[in-house]
């Protein structure tokens, strides 16, 4: 348990040191915007706004009634570019 | 770290999918996050509904897609029945129209300004007057100018053009000269007489046969229309035969003082005429006197031209004798005239029975 806790805080480091979690994490906004699950989720999050009220409203919420969407949307393509690419980064630093 | 990491991705390769998979899901709750974020803020700084409209005004500013409008549901040629208003007269003109009226209007073209300035003037008349009178005096002579000038041109066109009106409105006038000069009835014939004296007994005599030769009022010349010219009555030609040809110089300054007051009867015109055709020639045949009573009758059916007759005769003497020239020279020749009357009944008298003969 320890030994894949600390893998995996060595793999995050590594994709921070590298910038590849940037490059990552750059790729999939484009990606999701390109798919229009960003404009999916933003009306899902307006529901959300006008049952909670304007003023009533907290990010926890928002992330509560978001995350679970926002995972369900992604686009296919999109997840298994994503996947590949980290698997490609994965492969490439422990063959080193 | 290189030694870390070659033992445990090289055993077991479900290890190295489930972290594959964990950074993925990192990832995309990195991205649901921002987009909470940035959601959360947009809520609180209160923008983030702006874009949102009920859908009456969606519908309301739909795009329109139909043949012959444009995306607004506007007819794109409506440019064309465009109106605008005038800066200076405040009136509505057609955009088309709209810069020759200015030009107009503010007096920058050649005749505009005269009109524009004319305007202005009378404008300001109007306003003047009420708020004194005595300032605007010149103004209004220029107005009154104006106005008799529009008057004279008027007047002229209408004695250009031989209508009727104008002889009708004249009637009055004749008639009162008329009635001061059939006092002397001499001069009122050696008026006429000196007329037709330059013409020559001979030419008014074959004038007379083809033309209808009715004395016109203001031009003071023979109508130079056939017999039947529609203008003038068979009663005024007839006159003017009598007139010019018979030995009339009793016979119309009676004829006048009969026709010229309103209380003209039929009976004595008749009589008037056919006495007239009787002196003219002795050997009158029944058609003459027939034609001679249609002739009166056709007048007295339409009795206001009846009156015109003798102010006819009347005008055109007084007319020719200012042309003759008065003083001494007006007196020798009413010697010549009246002389020549005298001898004018022998030659003329068969010549008219035989005119008439013709025409019948």
């Amino acid at each position: 348990m320890s030994k894949d806790y600390q893998l995996k805080a060595s793999i995050n480091q590594k994709l921070i040191e590298m910038g590849e979690r940037e490059r990552l994490k750059e790729l999939l906004r484009a990606k999701l915007v390109e798919s229009g699950w960003k404009d999916q989720l933003k009306a899902h999050c307006k529901d959300v706004v006008r049952e909670k009220g304007l003023e009533h409203v907290t990010v926890e919420d928002l992330v509560t009634e978001v995350t679970p969407k926002g995972r369900a949307l992604v686009p296919d393509n999109v997840k298994k570019e994503l996947l590949q690419r980290i698997r490609a980064f994965l492969a490439q630093h422990t063959a080193l | 770290m290189k030694m870390e990491d070659m033992p445990l991705s090289g055993p077991d390769n479900t290890k190295l999918e489930a972290l594959v998979n964990d950074i993925y899901s990192e990832l995309v709750e990195d991205a649901c996050l921002g987009l909470c974020f940035e959601v959360h803020r947009a809520v609180k700084q209160g923008y983030f509904f702006l874009d949102e409209t009920d859908q009456e005004s969606m519908k309301e500013f739909e795009i329109v897609d139909q043949p012959g409008v444009d995306i607004f549901g506007q007819v794109y040629n409506q440019w064309k029945n465009k109106e605008c208003e005038c800066p200076n007269c405040k009136r509505l003109i057609a955009a088309s129209r709209f810069a020759p009226h200015l030009e107009k209007c503010l007096g920058m073209g050649r005749n505009s300004s005269r009109i524009a300035n004319r305007r202005l003037a009378s404008n300001n008349n109007t306003s003047k007057s009420e708020s004194d009178q005595e300032d605007n005096d010149d103004l209004n002579d220029n107005d009154w100018s104006y106005g008799a000038e529009k008057r004279a041109k008027k007047r002229k066109s209408d004695k250009s053009q031989n209508s009727p009106r104008r002889s009708k409105t004249l009637k009055h006038k004749n008639g009162e000269l008329g009635s001061s000069m059939s006092a002397d009835p001499y001069k009122y014939n050696y008026n006429a007489g000196i007329n037709y004296e330059m013409l020559g007994p001979d030419e008014v005599r074959s004038f007379l046969t083809t033309q209808c030769g009715v004395i016109s009022e203001h031009t003071k010349k023979m109508c130079t229309r056939s017999q039947r010219c529609p203008q003038h009555t068979d009663e005024q030609r007839m006159a003017v035969r009598v007139f010019l040809l018979g030995p009339s110089a009793p016979v119309l300054p009676e004829a006048d003082s009969v026709a010229g007051p309103e209380s003209f009867d039929i009976p004595d015109g008749q009589a008037l005429m056919s006495r007239l055709q009787w002196e003219d020639s002795p050997e009158i045949s029944p058609s003459d006197s027939a034609s001679s009573k249609a002739s009166t009758n056709h007048s007295d059916s339409r009795r206001p031209k009846k009156k015109k007759r003798p102010p006819l005769g009347l005008n055109s003497g007084g007319g020719i004798g200012s042309l003759s020239g008065g003083g001494g020279s007006g007196g020798s020749q009413t010697n010549i005239s009246l002389s020549t009357k005298k001898k004018k009944p022998k030659l003329t008298a068969p010549s008219i029975s035989s005119i008439y003969d013709d025409l019948n």
